[in-house]
C-alpha cells in the first residue's frame, strides 16, 4: 500500500472528525450509562416491593412437619401404640448430581444390596426432583452421624429424626388396633383432590387397619410447617424457628382392651388358631379380643418383604385373618342356651321330660346325641348342663323356628355392633323368612324343613356367628337385664364415648334368664361338660359357662369330631362363660378354630382368661384373698367332687396344679 | 496539561517524567472498580478471601504493574507491533480451529506450553491496533466515504467470523463493535451508518432463527419472552432482576444478599457480579459504582482526545468504546436489558482473561496519553 500524501489541513480535519466523533463515543457512553441508572432506579426504586417479595419466596419455604400420632392406650392408660425416633436417610434428585454414585457411596455406609440400589434407583428417578425419597430408616445413631457428617458434601443427601409406630406388645393387638403402613397409590387416590398434603411427605405412614384406619384422622392431628431458609438448591440452610406454624398433635385414643387379659388370652392360644372376646358383663366395654394366630404389627410399619406377606398370607391358619369379628363359625352347643330361652318363652315346662337314647329319629334320618348311650330322662336344666342333644332336638319341634331366631336376635346373634372399627361380618341367624329370601333364584330351597329344627336347636346348619357376637351373647346373658353393646373405644382425645349398657332392657322375663344362667353354672359343676376344665381355683369365686363343639362337615366319613383328619376338617371348640356366678363381671367367649371339643379346646383356655380378668379385679381380689370360712368347707355333693383344693391360690400362679380325675367325662358337647 | 514536561523535547524519554504522566486519578479510579470488584467476592465466598477474592485482588495488583509498563512503551513501539499482532491474531484463531481445545462445547482455548489461552482476546486488541495503524495514513477524504473502505471492512470481517465460527458469539460481536467504533471514530459517512445500522437490524431476525445455535437462539427468544422458560436460561435473568430489584435504595447490607449467598443467583462471581453489588449495596452502591465507570470512560477518552498523533487517538478511543461496550452490555444484560450473553463487568467480575485484556488495553490508552507529543511515523512518511 502507498502511503498518500496528507496535507495539514487534511490532518487538522481528520483531527476535527475525531474529535467530533470522540465527543459523540462519550455522549453515547454517557447515555448509556444514564439509561442503566434509570434502570436500576426503575428496578430498586419503584419496582422493589414486587422484587423483594420475590426473593423472599426464593429465601423461604415452608416445610411440612408431620403431627406426632396419638398415642393408643388401654383402659389403665398402658400404651399400645406409640412414636419412636427414627432416623430416616433421604436421597433427592437433584442437578449435578448422579443417583447412581451417590447410592453407592450410601452403602458404604448403610447395608443396601445390589436389588435394593436398584429398586430405590427406579423410584428416585421417578419421583419429582428434590423430592427425597426414603433411602433408609431406623438407621443406628451411628450410621445416623456417620452420614450426617458427609451430608453437606452429597448432594441431595438428607439425613433427619422422624418419628415411627411402634407397638410394644407386638401381636396381641394386631388385629383390633391394626397398623400404620406407608401411603400407596390407591391410599392418595382415595383421599380424592383434597389430599392432605402430608399424605406425600417421605416416610409418612397412615393407618392401614383396625382402630389405626377408623380413628386414623384423629390420631394424625394437624401436621406443622417450619419455616427454614433454603438455597437454590433446595437445600436447607438455616431453620427459622420464630417462623414455625405449630403441629396440633393427634388424639390419644383410649380402648377398653386391657393389656394383661390381652397378653394371656393370646398367650394361652399357643399355636392354636382361634378367637377370644372379653366383655364387662355390667359396661359392655370389651377387655380382651384376640385373634390368633398373629402377626408382629411393627413389621407391617417397617413394609414387609415379599417373602414375609407370602408367608403370612399362605398360611393355613390364617394369621391375617381376625377371627374375632370376621371369621364366622356355627356356635355349636353354645347357642343351646338361646333354644332353651325359647323354650322358657314358648311356655312350655322347663321340667318336662324328653328321654335321651343316644339320639333321635327324626324325617327318616337318626339325629345323634353327642353321647352314644344317651342320657337318660332329662329335663331343661339338665339338658343344658349335660348338652343333651336328644333334648333340644325334640324342643326344637315344639318352639319352631321363628322362637329360636327371636331369642338369638335379642342377645346379639346375627347383629353387627358399632364398636368404631371396620372388619365385622353378621354372619346368619336363619328362619323361614330368611330361608325364602336367600334362596330367592331356587324356589325348590326355599320351604323350611322341620329337620332343620333339630340342628338349628344345637347350634348347626345355617347358623353362623362371630366370636364377639357370641361374647355379646353371654355378656346379656350374665347382665341379666340389660341388652348391653359392646364397646371398644372409651374416649377419643379425652372425650368419652357413651357406654354400652345404656340401652333397653332384654325382652325376656328375669325368670327364664336366672333358669338358663342356673344351667350354665351346673355346666361348670360336678358332671357338667365343661366341670373338669373350668375350675378357677379362686376360692369361691366360680365361673359359668356353655361349652360347644362346632362341626365342620358331617361325621359320616372318617373318625369321629375330624380326629385324626386334615386340620382343616376338625371341629371348631368354643366356650362361652361369665363369672363370678353369684354376681357376673365377665363374659367370655372362646372359638378354638378346628380345636375339637370345647371342653377340651376351649374351655381350659376361657379359664385363664378369666382368672387373669378376675384376679386383675380389685374387688374380686379382695374376694379372693378373704381366707376362707374353713369348718363350713365341703358340706355337699359338689365339694366331695371337688376333691382337696388341688389349688392353690396364688396370683401368679395362672393354672391349677390338676384336675380332679374322678370327674373327667368323655367329650364335651355335640 | 497546561504546562507538562513532555512539550520539552530533552525531557519526555525520561522515565521519571514519563510516570508523572500517567493518569493517576484514571488509575485510581480502576483500582476503585477493582477493590469494590474484591469486596463482593470476599462477601459472596461468605466472608472469606478464598476462592475469590484474594485472586482478584492479586491479579489485578499485577495487571496494574503490567499496565504502568505497557505505559512506559513508547506509542510507536505500539504502531510497529500493530500489524504483527493483528497477524499473530489472525492465525491463532486458525489454529484454535483446527488444533483447539473444546471447552463446554464450544472451541476457543489453545493450549501452548500449559498455558491456555483464548486468541480471541488477543484480537479485541489486535484489531483496535491495526485499525488506527491503517487509518493513520488515510486522509479523511477516504475513511468517510470510498471504496478504500473495504479493506477495514475485510480487517474486522476476517475475525469476527472466525470467532462466530467458534462458537463465540459474544466476543465476535465484541470484536465487530469494536472495529465498527473505530471505523467510525475515523470519520465514517453517516449514510454508510444509517445503511449498516438499517442492514444490521434487518438481519438480525433471520440471522437468530438460522444461523445461530439452539442455546444462542434460546437466550435470545427468553429474553423476549422471559415467561418462556423460567427455570431455564430466563431463570437467570429473573434471578438477576430480583437480586437487584430487593436491593432498594440502600441494599440489604453486606454480606446479608439473600439470591447471592443462596446461589439463586447464577454466575453470581462473574457475570452477574454486579447484581450481587446490587442486592447488598442497592442503588446508592449501583450508581457509585456506575459513576466510577463513567469516570474511567471520560478519562480514557480524554487521553485519545488529547493524542497528537492519529493512530494514539483511535487506538485509544478504540479500547474506551471496548471497554464502554462491555460494561453497556453487561449492565443491559443484568438489568434484564438485554439477553444473557457471556459478557463480565470488567474489573468487578472474577476472571483473569478480560481483566488481562481490559488493563493491557489501558496500558495501551496510558501511553497514549504518556506520548502524547510523540511522532508516529510510517514507513515511508512522517505524519504528526
Amino acid at each position: 500500500m502507498t502511503q498518500p500524501h496528507i496535507f495539514f489541513e487534511e490532518v487538522n480535519e481528520r483531527q476535527g472528525v475525531f474529535h467530533r466523533r470522540a465527543v459523540l463515543l462519550g455522549g453515547f457512553a454517557g447515555v448509556g450509562l444514564a439509561a442503566l441508572g434509570a434502570r436500576l432506579a426503575y428496578l430498586q426504586l419503584l419496582e422493589t416491593q414486587r422484587y423483594e417479595k420475590l426473593a423472599t419466596s426464593n429465601q423461604f419455604n415452608f416445610k411440612l412437619a408431620p403431627a406426632p400420632r396419638g398415642l393408643i392406650v388401654d383402659r389403665n392408660g398402658a400404651v399400645l401404640a406409640a412414636n419412636r425416633p427414627n432416623f430416616r436417610l433421604m436421597v433427592a434428585r437433584d442437578k449435578d448430581m448422579d443417583p447412581e454414585s451417590t447410592l453407592k457411596i450410601l452403602a458404604g455406609f448403610v447395608p443396601m444390596d445390589d436389588v435394593r440400589q436398584r429398586r430405590l434407583l427406579r423410584d428416585i428417578r421417578q419421583a419429582p426432583k428434590r423430592a427425597p425419597v426414603s433411602v433408609m430408616e431406623d438407621m443406628s445413631w451411628e450410621q445416623f452421624s456417620a452420614i450426617n457428617v458427609r451430608a453437606p458434601e452429597l448432594r441431595g443427601v438428607t439425613a433427619d429424626m422422624g418419628e415411627v409406630r411402634v407397638y410394644p406388645h407386638g401381636g396381641a393387638f394386631a388385629h383390633v388396633i391394626g397398623y400404620v403402613a406407608k401411603v400407596n397409590k390407591e391410599d392418595v387416590e382415595a383421599a380424592g383432590p383434597n389430599t392432605d398434603p402430608i399424605m406425600l411427605h417421605p416416610g409418612f405412614r397412615i393407618g392401614k387397619q383396625g382402630v389405626e384406619k377408623a380413628f386414623d384422622a384423629e390420631l394424625r392431628g394437624r401436621a406443622g410447617a417450619n419455616k427454614v431458609e433454603v438455597d437454590a438448591n433446595g437445600r436447607e440452610v438455616r431453620h427459622d424457628e420464630g417462623g414455625d406454624i405449630p403441629a396440633i398433635p393427634g388424639a390419644e385414643i383410649q380402648l377398653t382392651l386391657d393389656v394383661d387379659i390381652q397378653n394371656r388370652a393370646l398367650e394361652v392360644f399357643g399355636e392354636e388358631s382361634g378367637g377370644a372376646v372379653m366383655m364387662d358383663c355390667r359396661t359392655g366395654d370389651i377387655l380382651c379380643m384376640v385373634s390368633a394366630p398373629s402377626f408382629d404389627a411393627n413389621r407391617f410399619v417397617r413394609g414387609l418383604t415379599g417373602a414375609e406377606y407370602r408367608a403370612l398370607a399362605g398360611y393355613e391358619r390364617k394369621p391375617l385373618l381376625d377371627k374375632c369379628l370376621t371369621g364366622l363359625y356355627p356356635p355349636g352347643s353354645t347357642f343351646k342356651t338361646m333354644t332353651a330361652l325359647a323354650v322358657l318363652a314358648a311356655g312350655i315346662d322347663p321340667e318336662a321330660r324328653v328321654s335321651c337314647g343316644g339320639g333321635m329319629q327324626f324325617g327318616g334320618r337318626f339325629f345323634h346325641c353327642h353321647k352314644k348311650g344317651g342320657h337318660g330322662s332329662q329335663n331343661l336344666h339338665e339338658a343344658i348342663k349335660n348338652s343333651c342333644d336328644t333334648y333340644f332336638y325334640s324342643m326344637s319341634l315344639r318352639v319352631g323356628p321363628d322362637r329360636i331366631a327371636q331369642a338369638a336376635r335379642a342377645f346379639g346373634l346375627g347383629q353387627l355392633f358399632d364398636i368404631g372399627i371396620p372388619g365385622q361380618k353378621k354372619g346368619t341367624v336363619p328362619d323361614p323368612a330368611w330361608k325364602k329370601r336367600y334362596f330367592s333364584k331356587t324356589p325348590a330351597q326355599q320351604p323350611w324343613w322341620p329337620g332343620e329344627n333339630l340342628s338349628y336347636a344345637i347350634g348347626q346348619g345355617y347358623l353362623q356367628v362371630n366370636c364377639l357376637q357370641l361374647a355379646v351373647m353371654t355378656a346379656r346373658l350374665a347382665n341379666a337385664r340389660k341388652a348391653l353393646n359392646p364397646r371398644l373405644v372409651k374416649s377419643v382425645g379425652g372425650k368419652e364415648l357413651p357406654p354400652g349398657s345404656a340401652v333397653p332392657d332384654l325382652p325376656f322375663s328375669q325368670e327364664h334368664l336366672a333358669y338358663v344362667r342356673a344351667g350354665m353354672a351346673a355346666v361348670t359343676e360336678a358332671g357338667g361338660t365343661a366341670f373338669r376344665a373350668s375350675q378357677l381355683g379362686l376360692g369361691d369365686i366360680l365361673m359359668a359357662g356353655k361349652t360347644g363343639t362346632a362341626q365342620v362337615r358331617n361325621y359320616s366319613k372318617g373318625g369321629p369330631r375330624g380326629k385324626g383328619g386334615p386340620w382343616s376338617l376338625r371341629d371348631h371348640g368354643l366356650f362361652v362363660a361369665f363369672a363370678p356366678v353369684d354376681a357376673p363381671r365377665y363374659a367370655l367367649a372362646v372359638i378354638v378354630q378346628h380345636g375339637m371339643g370345647g371342653s377340651t379346646a376351649a374351655a381350659p383356655r376361657a379359664r385363664e382368661i378369666m382368672r387373669t380378668a378376675l384376679l386383675k379385679d380389685p374387688d374380686l381380689r379382695a374376694r379372693i384373698e378373704k381366707p376362707l370360712p374353713m369348718p363350713e368347707l365341703a358340706p355337699d355333693a359338689g365339694a366331695s367332687d371337688m376333691p382337696d383344693a388341688p389349688v392353690v391360690v396364688t396370683p401368679g400362679r395362672l393354672t391349677p396344679t390338676a384336675g380332679p380325675a374322678t370327674a373327667r367325662k368323655p367329650g364335651g358337647s355335640a | 496539561m497546561t504546562v507538562s514536561a513532555l512539550t520539552r523535547p530533552g525531557e519526555r524519554d525520561r522515565l521519571i517524567v514519563k510516570l508523572s504522566e500517567i493518569d493517576w486519578v484514571f488509575t485510581l479510579t480502576l483500582c476503585l472498580i477493582a477493590a469494590a470488584g474484591a469486596l463482593m467476592l470476599f462477601s459472596i465466598a461468605g466472608s472469606s478471601w478464598e476462592p475469590w477474592a484474594a485472586q482478584h485482588a492479586i491479579r489485578f495488583a499485577i495487571c496494574l504493574l503490567m499496565m504502568i509498563a505497557l505505559a512506559m512503551i513508547d506509542v510507536r513501539v505500539w504502531f510497529a507491533i500493530a500489524y504483527p499482532l493483528y497477524v499473530a491474531g489472525l492465525l491463532l484463531l486458525v489454529a484454535v480451529e483446527a488444533v483447539g481445545d473444546t471447552r463446554l462445547g464450544a472451541q476457543r482455548w489453545l493450549s501452548i506450553g500449559g498455558f491456555s489461552f483464548q486468541p480471541s482476546e488477543v484480537m479485541k486488541l489486535g484489531i483496535v491496533l491495526a485499525l488506527a495503524r491503517l487509518y493513520h495514513g488515510v486522509s479523511a477524504e477516504r475513511a468517510r466515504l470510498s471504496w478504500w473502505l473495504l479493506i477495514p471492512a475485510v480487517m474486522v470481517a476476517l475475525p469476527v467470523l472466525l470467532v462466530a465460527h467458534q462458537p463465540d458469539l459474544g466476543t465476535a460481536m465484541l470484536i465487530l463493535m469494536t472495529g465498527v467504533a473505530v471505523i467510525v471514530l475515523a470519520g465514517l459517512s453517516w449514510k454508510i451508518i444509517a445503511a449498516g445500522a438499517a442492514a444490521f437490524l434487518a438481519i438480525v431476525p433471520p440471522f437468530v432463527l438460522f444461523v445461530m445455535h439452539d442455546y444462542q437462539r434460546e437466550r435470545v427468544l427468553n429474553f423476549l419472552q422471559p415467561e418462556r422458560d423460567p427455570s431455564g436460561t430466563g431463570y437467570h435473568s429473573l434471578q438477576s432482576m430480583i437480586a437487584l430489584g430487593s436491593g432498594g435504595l440502600l441494599g440489604k447490607g453486606y454480606g446479608l444478599g439473600s439470591q447471592s449467598q443462596l446461589n439463586f443467583l447464577p454466575e453470581k462471581q462473574t457475570d452477574f457480579i454486579f447484581a450481587t453489588l446490587a442486592e447488598e449495596f442497592g442503588f446508592v452502591g449501583c450508581i457509585s459504582v456506575l459513576i466510577l465507570y463513567a469516570a474511567a470512560i471520560f478519562m480514557a477518552l480524554r487521553a485519545a482526545y488529547l493524542s497528537h498523533s492519529h493512530f494514539g487517538r483511535l487506538a485509544a478511543a478504540g479500547v474506551t468504546a471496548t471497554f464502554t461496550v462491555y460494561v453497556l452490555i453487561n449492565g443491559a444484560m443484568v438489568m434484564g436489558l438485554a439477553p444473557v450473553v457471556g459478557i463480565p463487568m470488567p474489573m468487578l467480575s472474577y476472571g483473569g482473561t478480560v481483566m488481562l485484556t481490559v488493563m493491557i488495553g489501558f496500558g495501551l490508552v496510558q501511553s497514549v496519553r504518556v506520548h502524547r507529543y510523540s511522532e508516529v511515523t510510517s514507513g515511508k512518511g512522517t505524519f504528526v
